[in-house]
């Protein structure tokens, strides 16, 4: 388990959590190198089958992070990721994979820290939940 | 077959220090569809520049991925460098292994190589789904529309038609000059209000360019930036005009205080600042007055601040006691807003001129009574600590500025956000000012926010400077990551319609058949209907869902099959 | 045509003036769907077996271009009736429903917790059961319990999709499930991206009527899955599907308005 090297997925939103992860690089704020970054334009535009094709094919955790409510550059499209993605992290539990592999958090993009907080945790989070069991059932 | 190059960036030390830049380029040409791979000490310097172009061409490349810095700085750079050598400028992919990867994980050189060759086989993977796009353009009607004929949108009518912007200017009142009209006196200056509005009606009364629509409303609007079609109507008969881009500059109204608050309705000379001004304009100087500010706002339920109303009080008793110096005046406030060095210098003179300002809770408030044919305010003062009883012949009572009733119609028919007061709400307070978010409308005034009348002016300005652009430029670009809408897949179930934050979707008739339609100019390209639909009928221009999904299996072949 | 039917047929022509009745009879001794305009002989009406009439009403109605269409519908057919016409997949106007009761039997089978129709033509009104056995052993397990759980379970899906193809819910004709852009496996048994991505589609529309459940040749307990995920959703946004004036709470901003703001909008 301490071997263990999680693979991250995570989906960044152009205006506000993909800017604010350039941040935290451009402030050097230093992260464990588990997470992957897709970019979106917003984090509305997830399609929930995204996280569910990653998990099932083995992927350790994903991300999605968006704007704070309120801030969304496109008006109030976080507010259908803000609904999403719980009854997502409910469908996971009710299959019997840990919900916490899936995490939604706002980072914006001012928040260089806020990021390198959040992708500590997480990454620290997979760890201790260990792979995925679902890497071992991938046909 | 996709013929994809990858041009790995070394970025001076910035990478190269953590990532072995070298392993990433021979990892690279591993990858499908990459027939060639390369490093460029900085890419995004002439010379690095050049070797793209130049690998293009010898290589007969129709997609290229750079990974470097940021896309959200050089992007724009890279595709015209694409455009240059004769790719699309939609064919390219972008990777950041520096911001994302060299400069977080300094530390772990051995990972943050294997992290960027798992983000270059993400992006390759997409650039070899990529579609060639062209940009979209949409043209602009030279014509403005301002609703409004108030101070604020007075000043913008003016500078638009002063530019030789043709420009229709829509006031429900049978004069122009809104709430100002009413305002005799501008303080801290004491310029005469009529003069002021004189000036700007005069103006546009002169101009050919003007059109200007009294006792009107705006009963329809439809359309989007450059496009507008708006329905002028006066009552009797309806005018539709086109225009291009819009200014909403409709103001607001002075509060009428509850009924009984404080007396008003019950006790007599109780009155609003508006009525005082009417009375100071007739020539009635009272011989004593007593302000109360903050009537109705900064309280539960209408917490703001209406900033104007203390200057307005202060203005009015020093009026009252130039014409009066032996006028007896207080004010009793919460707080006193005379920001700024005029107002500033006027809270002085009032001062000095007599006016007792007293300090009072929310949790105390005065109390106004009868006694006889005068009135008594009795005030606990905060400062004294102490219970003051004033005997006066006219209360006012400052209530604030608050939205006109039909704000909530106005809000719906251009698709604006309002607040829960009513006041709209524009774009972003420091990075887009006298802009909504939906293009091609503009605010200013107190519509958006009580304002003085120089802050009127001057958001006028700006809101008519910003809705000229357009129509000087003539035609709006339309970036290609719109969505559009399969209508062999597509169920009409109206998922994408409820989703978007624009309403730039309809169901519309097919071939007979329902099917969802976006329109191109609205949609700003979120993705929120792609994310709704349940078929992937839906796609967004540049992140397509197969492209995602391809980035996805890259990810798990490169990170999870190749460490097995 | 029997008592049932003649009765059946005074309703929707007579009284509810229908100009087509879709219900069930029996025929060579199975259960299927009846189509009939007025005089027509229904054969031996039946409501013992469930049937999905809803779907078969998806399947038929671009062929009607006017008209009125009564249909028998049980409390889960007018629920699915409800989300699909709130789609505008359905004309109201032109559906009348015909209000079937379950009985406690059929109810016992669905587990169903709302088994009373609107209205009832036919059947004695039952109350619903509130307990999944299943659900309720699912709960008390271990996350690796469950998944092992499911697994197993899914281990017998074949992509039949006659999940799909029954459920009156699922209303698309080229199921993304059949692509490879999520479930990324080319043979059987499909991964769980095909029902994880499912249960989701499902989980704003899904009326509980079993069908799914009855259609799986591997008897994999699909309605169980479903109600647990529509317990979620009562949980996390006080919505059940089947009401023709609510929004799915997926579309909808967080005060619930469809459209725009962040405070209260227009």
């Amino acid at each position: 388990m301490s071997d263990f090297n999680p693979t991250i997925l995570a989906f960044c939103c152009n205006w506000c959590s993909y800017a604010g992860a350039d941040l935290a690089g451009v402030s050097r704020l230093q992260m464990p190198p588990n997470v992957h970054v897709i970019r979106v334009m917003c984090s509305a535009s997830v399609k929930p089958e995204y996280v569910f094709k990653a998990l099932s094919q083995g992927i350790d955790g994903v991300l999605v992070l968006g704007c704070h409510i309120g801030d969304c550059h496109y008006l109030t499209g976080n507010h259908r990721t803000a609904k999403r993605f719980p009854l997502a992290q409910k469908i996971l539990g009710e299959i019997g994979l840990d919900e916490r592999r899936l995490r939604l958090d706002w980072v914006s993009a001012a928040e260089g820290e806020k990021f390198q907080q959040v992708i500590t945790e997480f990454v620290a989070e997979i760890k201790k939940l260990g792979p995925n069991p679902l890497r071992e059932v991938r046909p | 077959m996709p013929r994809i190059g990858v041009f790995i960036c070394h970025c001076g030390h910035n990478i190269a220090a953590t990532v072995d830049v070298e392993k990433v380029v021979q990892f690279a040409r591993t990858l499908p569809n990459v027939v060639f791979s390369s490093h460029n000490l900085y890419s995004c310097s002439e010379e690095g520049l050049a070797a793209i172009r130049k690998g293009i061409e010898e290589n007969k490349l129709d997609r290229v991925v750079v990974a470097a810095c940021t896309p959200r700085t050089h992007e724009p750079l890279f595709r015209r460098n694409c455009e240059r050598a004769g790719v699309n400028k939609y064919l390219f992919e972008f990777v950041n292994i520096r911001e994302h990867c060299s400069w977080i994980h300094a530390k772990e050189p051995e990972a943050a190589t294997k992290k960027a060759m798992n983000l270059v086989a993400m992006g390759v993977a997409k650039a070899a789904l990529l579609q060639p796009q062209t940009e979209g353009e949409s043209n602009v009607i030279p014509v403005a529309l301002v609703i409004g004929g108030g101070i604020a949108g007075l000043a913008a009518a003016s500078a638009l038609v002063s530019q030789g912007i043709e420009t229709h200017i829509v006031e429900k009142e049978s004069a122009l000059g809104g709430m100002l009209r009413e305002v005799h006196v501008i303080g801290p200056d004491m310029v005469d209000s009529r003069t002021l509005i004189d000036e700007y009606v005069k103006a546009l009364e002169r101009s050919p360019k003007a059109h200007i629509h009294l006792s009107s409303k705006i009963s329809d609007l439809s359309g989007f930036i450059g496009n507008f079609e708006a329905t002028i109507s006066d009552g009797r008969c309806d005018e539709k005009v086109k225009v291009g881009t819009i200014i909403v500059a409709t103001g607001g109204r002075e509060l009428v205080p509850a009924s009984g608050e404080f007396g008003y309705g019950s006790l007599t000379n109780v009155i609003t600042q508006l009525e005082l001004e009417r009375r100071l304009a007739r020539g009635e100087i009272p011989k004593s007055a007593v302000f109360i500010q903050c009537v109705g706002c900064r309280q539960p339920g209408r917490e703001f601040c209406s900033r104007i109303c203390c200057n307005a009080s202060i203005k009015n008793a020093i009026r009252m006691l130039r014409a009066e110096p032996d006028a007896s005046v207080s004010l009793l406030h919460r707080d006193i807003m005379s920001y700024g060095t005029a107002a500033e210098r006027a809270y002085r003179e009032a001062s000095e001129r007599g006016v007792n300002f007293i300090r009072f809770g929310l949790d105390r408030p005065p109390v106004v009574r009868q006694d006889g044919n005068r009135l008594t305010v009795a005030v606990f003062d905060e400062n004294l600590e102490q219970e003051l009883r004033i005997d006066t012949d006219l209360v006012v009572l400052a209530t604030p500025i608050v939205p006109v009733e039909d704000v909530k119609e106005l809000a719906k028919l251009l698709k604006v956000p309002i607040d829960r007061h009513g006041f709209f709400l524009e774009a972003h307070v420091k990075l887009r000012p006298v802009e909504f978010a939906t293009e091609g409308i503009f605010i200013c005034g107190s519509a958006r926010w009580p304002s003085s009348v120089s802050e009127c002016i001057a958001q006028g300005l700006a809101a008519a400077t910003k809705a000229s652009i357009p129509i000087r430029e003539g035609r709006v670009i339309i970036e290609p990551i719109t969505a559009y809408s399969d209508p062999e897949k597509c169920i009409a179930c109206g998922n994408c319609v409820l989703a978007c934050p624009y309403e730039a979707i309809e169901i519309v008739l097919f071939d007979g058949k329902r099917k969802a339609k976006v329109n191109e100019a609205k949609c700003k390209g979120c993705g929120n209907c792609v994310a709704a639909c349940h078929n992937d009928a839906m796609e967004q221009k540049g992140f397509d869902t197969r492209q995602l999904g391809a980035m996805i299996d890259a990810l798990i072949k490169s990170a999870l099959e190749v460490s097995q | 045509m029997n008592e049932l039917g003649r009765r059946l047929a005074e309703i929707a022509f007579t009284e509810l003036k229908a100009d087509y009745l879709l219900t069930t009879s029996r025929e060579h001794g199975n259960v299927g769907p009846v189509f009939a305009s007025r005089d027509e002989d229904l054969g031996e009406v039946t409501f013992d077996v469930p049937y999905q009439l809803v779907k078969i009403l998806s399947r038929i109605y671009p062929w009607i271009p006017q008209g009125k269409i009564a249909i028998v519908a049980r409390r889960c057919d007018e629920k699915a009736l409800n989300e699909l016409i709130k789609r505008g997949l359905f004309d109201a106007a032109r559906i009348v429903l015909i209000g079937l009761a379950c009985d406690a039997e059929q109810i016992a089978k669905c587990r169903c917790s709302d088994p009373a129709p609107s209205r009832v033509h036919f059947g004695t009104p039952n109350k619903g059961v509130e307990f999944d056995e299943l659900a309720v052993r699912l709960q008390s397990m271990s996350h690796e319990e469950r998944l092992n759980y499911w697994i197993g379970q899914f281990r017998k899906c074949n992509k039949c999709f006659g999940c799909t193809t029954n459920c009156p819910v699922c209303f698309c004709d080229d199921c993304v499930l059949e692509e490879r852009t999520y479930v990324a496996e080319k043979g059987i048994p499909p991964g769980l991206a095909f029902h994880l991505v499912r249960a989701f589609h499902m989980a704003d529309k899904c009326v509980e009527c079993g069908e799914c459940e009855r259609s799986c040749p591997g008897d994999i307990p699909l309605l169980t899955l479903r109600k647990t995920v529509l317990k979620d959703m009562k949980e996390l946004f006080g919505f059940s599907p089947g009401d023709q004036n609510s929004v799915s709470p997926l579309l909808t901003t967080l005060e619930g308005e469809p459209l725009e703001g962040d405070d209260d909008v227009c």
